[in-house]
């Protein structure tokens, strides 16, 4: 019994993987990627066949759009392979489901999610894991998004249909993770019965991850080398194959007809037939409503003060560029939702899309491969700025990342060099975020005491992590979560404290000052340390950090170093975010409801706001505990710290 | 011996506990109105009992609604009509034997001592004291229909254009303000902050959009800080001005003075006099009162079960934060209250 249970947590585990099951997963991973990528490769070949040059492809589809249709009919060889292998893949796909699905039932499952964020690991890639999840859960939809975008591409006249496209994507995705869960519940059962072969079911994890892919995308073999950068359109032969491919993957009597490009038949058709009721738990991911309102007259009603911020706009238009690479598409779409949120979060994200960039990157003839890789990164991050001003973590990555590529020696094959980037981005993560993390909870871990009461505002990785690491070390305090509307993101953080065993409280923001007499502590995130000493933050920060000032309750700011800014800033006006209004309105019934019909009535979502250096009494980074004034000084050593 | 409410009174409470009668204007109004209806109907020999029967509905109410302080307000105002109205009929049958009872003057306010009060007899019948009474109570009736009025006439006073108002939640007397000074001023610009849960604030925005010539924002309590650097002047209502000056404000008032101190905004408070309150309360557990929390976090989520959740309705601002108080008597400095509280009620009936 004992011994079930024990595997049964291991298989738990899986997402979350603590040190040991992580390199194995990761490894896992890796083969698995190499193993597609003979494939890959092969096509990619085929794909440069002399009679389907690239270039001309991309010009038959960009000036003549009729023409394409004559020139991708005769089926070439790698897409009917690509055609078998999908049903192939399919059909496997299938069989494991079916098996996964009979497990539905197993007790324990409901608590998954939860059970998963309550196994303690020690090492520095945990809270990298935890953040990571987003991006593993996400991965998947990466192909799908990349046809969209080729669709898209093929009828820019079109955006009524790229809009109702985007609104599956959402759904899609979580199917996807639905298709996951199941996944993991079928490793439990095989957990269970087969006992700690733990590996065993982490391959199946993984080979269900791929063969999902295949289902997902149907010709993803054929699509998937040519996802870079360049070209496009969907042939016939392709969207053939795709169909049959759904059809093969038991698809229910709704797949819809074969349609003119630009309206492919949603490839996730064929799953919807097994949905099921979500609770919407996945660590990391703040669910988006599923109805995106619509952010009328832009331009019309705003408010005057903020004339000069770019308001959120919708994030369909941003999928509609050829040139960007499906993984940063995606995260700039998950930007724009607010899926991905959180300054490191966002940081990490960027990072694995950026891996992904470099990974797949071909220099083009003649070209130097720094240089075009250069270029070709700039685009994608003005796509991502275009999606969501730029996370300060972000663009310093960016600039790291920049730096890097310059430095790049020239006498060294494209592969070594890719390899050498691959291997920056993931030093960047583990040591700038998952070790810098630690040293801050290693400070942290003196000043928390036995019967200390921390407060916290809305939700920080972070100060999670912190918790989390005091809670191990058996210390009796509790937390105190600030919390505001609209984004309430304070629950997140409360429900992740909750599964740890935390004992919380929990306020709205004008209650500040009614829980602020308990607390002995306010630990605060930061989106940002600007050069002046002032913190960028969530909204709200700023009232906390001055309501405990005035109970003379110290304000520590943790921040790691890679978000320190160069910037100076003295309010929260001159720059800042602007989230979607409709987020104030609460329900039809709400007072506020069609403000924009009103004109007058002007509901403002301010992302951030600035605490300015005298309400804080210092600020934790990985180097030293140091006042909030000595961030020049950090941004002037940095570079020789050593990272 | 304990004394029994009176129907009226139930029926008062119960309408107040309900939420049938929401607001102090209306609470106050309607407990005058009970007052006048004891005074007039009940039969009291003389000042003595008919001040015994309203210190003792009062402190029914006072004990059934500990958070409406306005009721007791009202009482205290009565009784203190009842001792001058008293005083002035005693006066005039003694033929103003020294002339000193009836007009205060200086050298009078200055010599006058508390003992020569306490030592009138009231118990003593007076002829014509329920008609002096009822002539007097319709003074104080008037004046309290009219009170939101007269703030509002001071709006000109303090607003001017092109100004740029941050309030919070939803007081009637700040939104008569808001709407007076939109008339008369151009291009203001309102910021309302919600409030939540409750989200009041949202009435409030709705309200003012329907005037002209106004930018009326609406932000969610976090954004206060942000926004403080632009604002000009913070105008809240509040529930109940304390003795000291200090208020007894819907919760985030605290912080919205907090922040107006940090960017040295003038802070102004719509009071009308009704709600002075003799009393002195500084610390948060002596007055606040705990709401529902579904509002804050629905029942039914995971985390709800096992965190302890607060959802208080008051926020205590102490008196150094606050500006200026503006009653339907003109402006005030919080320093001034304390006479004010002197002016308004008797010495003796701080404490019913």
């Amino acid at each position: 019994m004992y011994f079930s249970f024990q595997a049964c947590k291991m298989v738990l585990t899986s997402e979350r993987v603590p040190q040991t099951d992580a390199q194995t997963l990761k490894s896992k991973h890796k083969k698995q990627r190499q193993r597609n990528r003979p494939r890959n490769k092969r096509n990619r070949l085929e794909d440069s066949h002399p009679t389907h040059p690239e270039s001309s492809a991309n010009e038959a589809a960009s000036a003549m759009p009729g023409k394409q249709d004559a020139v991708a009919t005769e089926k070439t060889r790698d897409q009917i392979i690509a055609e078998r292998e999908a049903k192939k893949l399919a059909k496997q796909a299938k069989k494991l489901k079916n098996a996964a699905t009979a497990t539905a039932d197993a007790p324990a499952a409901p608590t998954v999610p939860t059970t998963v964020s309550t196994i303690p690991a020690t090492s520095a890639t945990k809270i990298i894991t935890k953040v990571e999840q987003t991006t593993i859960t996400t991965k998947l939809t990466t192909t799908t998004t990349t046809k969209k975008a080729d669709a898209a591409a093929l009828k820019p006249t079109q955006p009524a249909a790229v809009n109702g496209k985007d609104a599956e994507e959402g759904e899609r995705s979580r199917e996807q993770i639905k298709a996951e869960r199941e996944a993991k519940k079928a490793a439990k059962k095989a957990g269970k019965s087969g006992g700690a072969k733990v590996e065993g079911v982490l391959q199946q994890l993984a080979d269900l991850k791929v063969s999902e892919k295949v289902t997902a995308n149907a010709a993803p073999s054929a699509t998937e080398a040519n996802q870079q950068m360049k070209k496009p359109a969907l042939s016939k032969a392709e969207r053939r194959a795709l169909q049959e491919a759904q059809r093969a993957a038991k698809a229910q009597g709704q797949t819809k007809k074969a349609q003119p490009a630009g309206k492919t038949p949603p490839t996730a058709v064929p799953k919807e037939s097994k949905r099921e009721s979500v609770s919407p738990t996945k660590a990391a991911v703040i669910s988006y409503p599923s109805k995106c309102p619509a952010s009328t007259a832009n331009g019309d009603c705003r408010v005057k003060l903020f004339n000069h911020l770019v308001c959120a706009k919708e994030d369909s238009q941003f999928i509609n560029d050829p040139l960007v690479h499906p993984s940063i598409a995606r995260l700039g779409v998950q930007y724009a939702r607010r899926t991905v949120v959180g300054s490191n979060a966002r940081c990490i994200a960027f990072l694995h899309a950026l891996r992904q960039v470099v990974h797949d990157f071909e220099t083009p003839a003649k070209k130097e491969f720094g240089r075009s890789l250069d270029a070709a990164v700039k685009h994608h991050v003005d796509h991502l700025h275009k999606c969501r001003p730029l996370a300060v973590s972000v663009s310093n990555a960016y600039k790291q990342f920049k730096n890097q590529l310059t430095q790049l020696p020239s006498d060294v094959p494209e592969t070594e060099l890719k390899e050498l980037l691959v291997h920056f981005i993931d030093t960047y993560i583990e040591n700038q975020i998952g070790k810098a993390a630690q040293a801050i909870s290693g400070f942290l871990q003196e000043k928390i005491t036995d019967g200390d009461v921390l407060l916290t505002f809305a939700c920080s990785s972070l100060i999670q992590f912190i918790c989390e690491e005091a809670k191990r070390r058996q210390v009796a305090f509790r937390v105190i979560v600030v919390d505001s509307r609209p984004g309430c993101e304070g629950q997140e953080l409360l429900r992740r404290l909750h599964a740890n065993g935390i004992p919380c409280t929990y306020v709205l923001i004008n209650a500040v000052g009614y829980v602020m007499a308990e607390a002995t502590k306010v630990l605060l995130g930061a989106h940002a340390l600007l050069a002046n000493g002032y913190v960028m933050a969530r909204t709200g920060t700023a009232q906390v950090a001055l309501v405990a000032n005035a109970h003379n309750v110290p304000v520590l700011v943790c921040c790691e170093t890679h978000k320190f800014s160069e910037r100076f800033q003295t309010d929260a006006i001159v720059y800042n975010e602007l989230s979607d209004p409709n987020q104030l309105v609460r329900g039809d019934k709400c007072q506020l409801s069609n403000w924009a019909a009103k004109g007058k009535l002007l509901p403002l979502n301010l992302s951030y706001d600035i605490t300015p250096p005298e309400l804080v009494s210092a600020v934790v980074t990985e180097v030293a505990i140091l006042p909030c004034t000595s961030v020049p000084v950090i941004l002037r050593i940095k570079p020789d710290i050593g990272y | 011996m304990k004394e029994q409410p009176l129907k009226e009174i139930t029926q008062l409470i119960h309408a107040i506990k309900v939420g049938l009668v929401e607001g102090s204007y209306n609470i106050t109004n309607k407990t005058l109105d009970i007052f006048k209806y004891i005074i007039m109907s009940k039969s009291w020999q003389n000042a003595d009992a008919l001040m015994q029967i309203v210190r003792d509905q009062c402190k029914i109410l006072q004990a059934a609604l500990p958070q409406e302080t306005v009721t007791s307000n009202i009482a205290r105002r009565i009784l203190k009509l009842t001792r001058e109205e008293f005083d002035l009929l005693h006066a005039k049958v003694q033929h103003f034997a020294d002339d000193s009872q009836a007009s205060l003057s200086l050298h009078k306010l200055v010599t006058q001592t508390s003992e020569s009060n306490v030592s009138v007899d009231y118990s003593v019948p007076q002829q014509g004291l329920r008609e002096a009474l009822l002539d007097h109570l319709q003074e104080v009736e008037t004046e309290l229909e009219t009170s939101s009025e007269n703030i509002c006439v001071q709006a000109e006073e303090h607003i001017h254009s092109s100004e740029i108002i941050l309030t919070l939640s939803h007081s009637r007397s700040v939104e008569n303000f808001l709407k007076r000074a939109i008339k008369k001023r151009q291009f203001l610009t309102i910021i309302v902050a919600e409030c939540a849960p409750a989200c009041r604030g949202h009435n409030l925005a709705a309200s003012l959009a329907s005037e002209k010539n106004v930018e009326i924002v609406v932000i969610p309590d976090a954004a206060i800080f942000a926004m403080m650097s632009r604002v000009n002047k913070v105008i809240i209502g509040t529930h109940s001005v304390l003795a000291n000056g200090g208020l007894r404000a819907a919760c985030g008032a605290y912080t919205v003075a907090l922040a107006a101190k940090h960017y040295s905004v003038p802070v102004i408070v719509l009071a009308p006099m009704y709600k002075l309150s003799p009393l002195h309360l500084c610390e948060q557990d002596a007055f606040n009162m705990v709401g529902c929390a579904e509002d804050v976090i629905p029942y039914d989520s995971i985390p709800a079960r096992e965190a302890k959740i607060y959802n208080p309705m008051f926020d205590y601002v102490p008196p150094e934060l606050v500006t200026l108080f503006i009653s339907n008597t003109g402006g005030h400095a919080p320093s001034y209250v304390y006479r004010l509280l002197t002016e308004l009620y008797h010495p003796e009936d701080l404490e019913i």
